[in-house]
Order: structure tokens, then sequence, then C-alpha cells
């Protein structure tokens, strides 16, 4: 038996050697290297037209403008308002209706078809008309990032919920837990996985939903910003905005991610065979 | 003489539109005895100890625990799993605090406790590791320790060994049997497996495939402590292992 365990903790152990982060870091660099150069190549060799596709450099240019002239930092702070009220409504009410229909079965069966229809729903298409309902102000954008990130959350704690293992919940019943120890103690932490994952797909979702809300129609956004750009077909422009957006995004995740590996350390490694 | 622990008689079990599980089934179990229940796959050895453990309802008949109704999640009773049924995101150390913890013992006694525990059965290295970096073997040991930690009078085992391979289980049997002696409780253990019932237990019970219960029992009248692994080799320990399928064979014709 020692050999077993002996043998599982070297399997553990050459899966984790192969983490050398340096080297990932150098290859990243690399790769992004190679993507610039080709499209910064593909325009000086008049494989594509640089008025519609832009060069990496004149990005890098929109944007120190765009930092110069200072008229973006307001617009990225509405922006990035509507995206943090937005994400943290849905991931309240996302995770608290989780629970709810998760607890009452027969609620969660009268409930579900409204919910897959209203998720089937295009939140796109009803912009507009959440511009006529909420005003031309941030509320409209928070309602329609929302819309969005709410149903996400919602659907990936519940998956997480609805698969806890039976044995455990079992085992801690025998053990004596009340109902509130079965769902500290076994089922959110069996759904952990399932809100992480849902976390960041709800970001995604949460700032495309600002941004196009603010496309639509706004006082202030970096959506209001990438609709006067682009109407002056300031392409270099549109996508330094972009890629604000995405960086922003980007760094969030990043902030997730971490919390992530701390929660969820458990489970590293353990589905590598 | 010893007070009966566990007391059942006249016990009918179904499973609802009168398919009958159990019927007049009788059982006394006195304290601190070790009692295996052994018998074919669906002659009902876990819907009885899963009765005793207040899992399943009583359809006729009485069971008691120490004169109180079963119910699960009574303080004095432990069920172990046939699976260990480990939080994976627990580490062992976490693991074994986790039942004093349900049973509403102090963080500090609990931390202290756990550890002694952990080291009886011989994992002490591997305290701070989660589940998934166990074996098989080790993660039995942890629920084993996890069980004893939390010094209940009664045991309730459904074939916790039953996925082990039989060196390993020797291991095991041992470990079991060193927890129970100091712990002075009563055990009922689930088995399919005839050594290992003659290994643990001071009486066998054989359960009929029919459903009626316990029809043969065997006394088994081997010195303690033992040694799971010098048992192989006593001859008595054959003659108990050949009474004992003789009595399993005629159970199930």
């Amino acid at each position: 038996m020692t050999d077993t365990a002996s043998s599982e903790a070297r399997l553990g152990a050459a899966t984790a050697s192969g983490d050398r982060s340096g080297l990932v870091a150098v290859a990243r660099l690399l790769f992004l290297a190679l993507i610039l150069a080709l499209w910064q190549g593909a325009v000086d060799a008049g494989l594509a037209n640089a008025a519609f596709v832009s060069t990496p450099v004149s990005v890098v240019k929109s944007l120190w403008s765009l930092a110069r002239d200072g008229e973006v930092f307001p617009n990225l702070g509405t922006t990035m308002l509507e995206i943090a009220l937005a994400f943290l409504l849905s991931i309240v009410f996302g995770i608290a209706s989780a629970i709810v229909l998760d607890r009452l079965d027969w609620l969660n069966r009268v409930v579900s078809p409204f919910l897959t229809a209203f998720n089937s729903m295009p939140r796109i298409a009803l912009g507009p008309l959440f511009i006529l309902w909420f005003g031309i102000g941030i509320a409209s954008k928070v309602v329609l990032a929302f819309s969005l990130g709410y149903f996400i959350m919602l659907l990936s704690t519940l998956g997480g919920l609805k698969n806890v293992d039976r044995d455990l919940l079992l085992m801690s019943r025998l053990f004596g837990a009340s109902g509130w120890g079965l769902f500290r103690h076994v089922r959110l932490p069996w759904a952990l996985p399932g809100i992480f994952a849902g976390l960041k797909l709800t970001l995604i979702y949460c700032s495309a939903g600002a941004v196009i809300g603010e496309m639509i129609a706004a006082k202030s956004g970096l959506g209001l910003m990438l609709q006067s750009l682009s109407g002056r077909f300031d392409v270099a422009g549109v996508m330094a905005l972009i890629l604000i957006v995405a960086l922003l995004v980007m760094a969030v995740t990043s902030l997730v991610d971490l919390a992530e590996r701390r929660l969820l350390a458990w489970s590293k490694g353990s589905t590598d065979v | 003489m010893t007070p009966v622990d566990i007391h059942v008689r006249g016990l009918d079990v179904d499973f609802g539109r009168g398919r009958k599980v159990l019927s007049s089934v009788n059982m006394d179990v006195t304290q601190g005895e070790f009692v295996a229940l052994i018998g074919a796959s669906g002659c009902g050895k876990t819907t009885l100890l899963n009765v005793i453990a207040g899992l399943v309802p009583v359809a006729r008949g009485t069971v008691t625990v120490r004169e109180r109704k079963p119910s699960a999640g009574r303080g004095d009773i432990c069920y172990v799993l046939a699976r260990d049924a480990l939080l994976p995101w627990r580490t062992v150390q976490g693991n074994v605090e986790y039942g004093l913890e349900l049973s509403g013992v102090g963080r500090e006694e609990r931390a202290q406790r756990a550890a002694t525990y952990i080291d009886k059965v011989g994992l002490a290295a591997s305290r701070d590791l989660h589940p998934a970096k166990l074996s098989q073997g080790m993660r039995q040991r942890v629920s084993l320790a996890r069980a004893f930690a939390v010094g209940r009078a009664t045991y309730l085992m459904d074939e916790p060994f039953s996925a082990l391979d039989s060196q390993t289980k020797l291991v095991l049997h041992d470990q079991l049997l060193a927890l129970w002696e100091q712990s002075g409780a009563t055990v009922v253990f689930v088995t399919h497996d005839i050594g290992e019932a003659i290994t643990l237990a001071d009486r066998v019970l054989v359960m009929s495939r029919a459903g009626l219960g316990v029809v043969d029992e065997i006394k088994v009248d081997l010195a303690r402590p033992r040694s799971a692994e010098a048992l192989q080799a006593d001859g008595h320990y054959h003659d108990l292992y050949r009474r004992t399928w003789t009595a399993l064979k005629a159970s199930a014709a």
C-alpha cells in the first residue's frame, strides 16, 4: 500500500514540475510579437489596407492621444461603474436565486421554462427597449448587462449545487450536520468551481452588455466614444478603445483567477491521469 | 450479564407497494460487542444496518439502540459508509476534524484529537495532504480516524473495506481492531467477506437470502488482541471459515 501511495505521489510531482512560469512568459511575449509583426507586415506588403485594419503602430498612437486628451477617462469611469454594478448584482442575485431554486425543487420546476425563455431572448436586441424604460443614463446599461450576467451566474451556480455527492451529504447528516451545516460544509464548497467558471463568463457578458448599451444611446461611456469614432472611420481609435475594455476585463479576470487558485487549491491536479 | 445495546424484534421492512425486504428479523447485540453481518448480496444486511441508523423506517416490530428509537444524526451512533466520503477540499487533518466539528467539539480540542487519531492510523506524515493525493487504503484510514475520533457508543459499518485489495485489508483490519479495543464501543459490521467477518468479530450473524434475517450464528472464540496476518496461519481460524462458509451456503439454499 505504501507503494501505491508513493507512486501516486510521484505522479502528482511529475505534473507539478511541468509548471515553468518563466518560460511560459517568454513564449507569450514571442507569440504577441509574432501577431503584431504579421499585422504590420501584411499592411506594409500591401496585402491589407491600413484604412480598414489599421496597424499596431497607429493603434498605439491612438491610445497615446486618447490618454493625452484625457477625454477617455470620464467615459472609462462610466463604463467601469456600469460593469461593476451589473457584475455585483449578477453575482448576488444569481447565486441567491440558485440557492433558492436548489432548495425548493417545486419552484425550480415551475420557473425553469420561464428562465429558459428569458435566457433565450437576444437581450442585445432588447437594448433600445431598456433605454426607453430606464433612460439614457447608466441604469439602462446596468439592466442590460445584468440581464446577461444574472442568468449565467444563476445557471452555473445551480449546476454546481445540483450534482453534489450524495455520500458527502449522507455522511455529514449522520455526523449530525444541520441544514445550514450541509450547505456551508458540503453544498457551497462543492458548487465553488461552477461559481468561479460562472464569474469569469459573467464578467465578459456584463462588459459586453454595458458597452453595447452605450453604443445604442448614452450620455457618457466607452461605447459612446466607440460609436462616434467608428462614425468617423477612425479604425485605430476603435481598436484602441476595444483594447482598453479587453485589458480591463483581463485585469479583473486575473483577480478572479487569483482567488480561484487560493480557494480551489485542493482540486489542482485531481483530474490529472 | 452485559446490557443489550441494539435490540431488534420482529422487524419488517418494505420498500413500498408491499415489497418486503426484511420480515420478522430478530437480533440482539450486547454492549461492547463486535458483530459481523454476512449474507448473499440482496439479503437485506445493509437495509438492517440502515434501520438501526434511522435511515430506513420500520414497518412493523421494534428496534431500539440503548432503549431509544433510531434516528439519523443521533449523537451516540456513528455510521461508516462503504465509500470513504472524504471532503475533497479538506486535508486529512481537516477531514478528521470535520466529524468533531459537527459533534460540537471546540477548536483546540478538535485539532488535538484529530492529530491523535491520525497518528493512530499511521498517517501523521500525510496530515496536510488532500484526499486526491491519497491511495484508497489511506482514504479509508482517514475515514476510520474520523469515525473513532468522535468516540461514540455504537459504530455501524457498511462494507468499508470492500474496495480494497486483500493485503491492504489486513492492515486496515488491525487498525480497526486497535481503534475498537481502545474505544469499548459496540460495532455492527456488514460484509460479504467471510475472512474479514471472522478476523474482526466476536460473533458472525448469517442472514438468509430470502430476507428472513439472521438464520445462523457463529461464535468466534479467537483470542484478542488479534493480528489479521497471524490469523491467516491459524488452524482454528480456518475451521471457523469453513463453518461460516457452510452456514452461508445453507442460508442461500
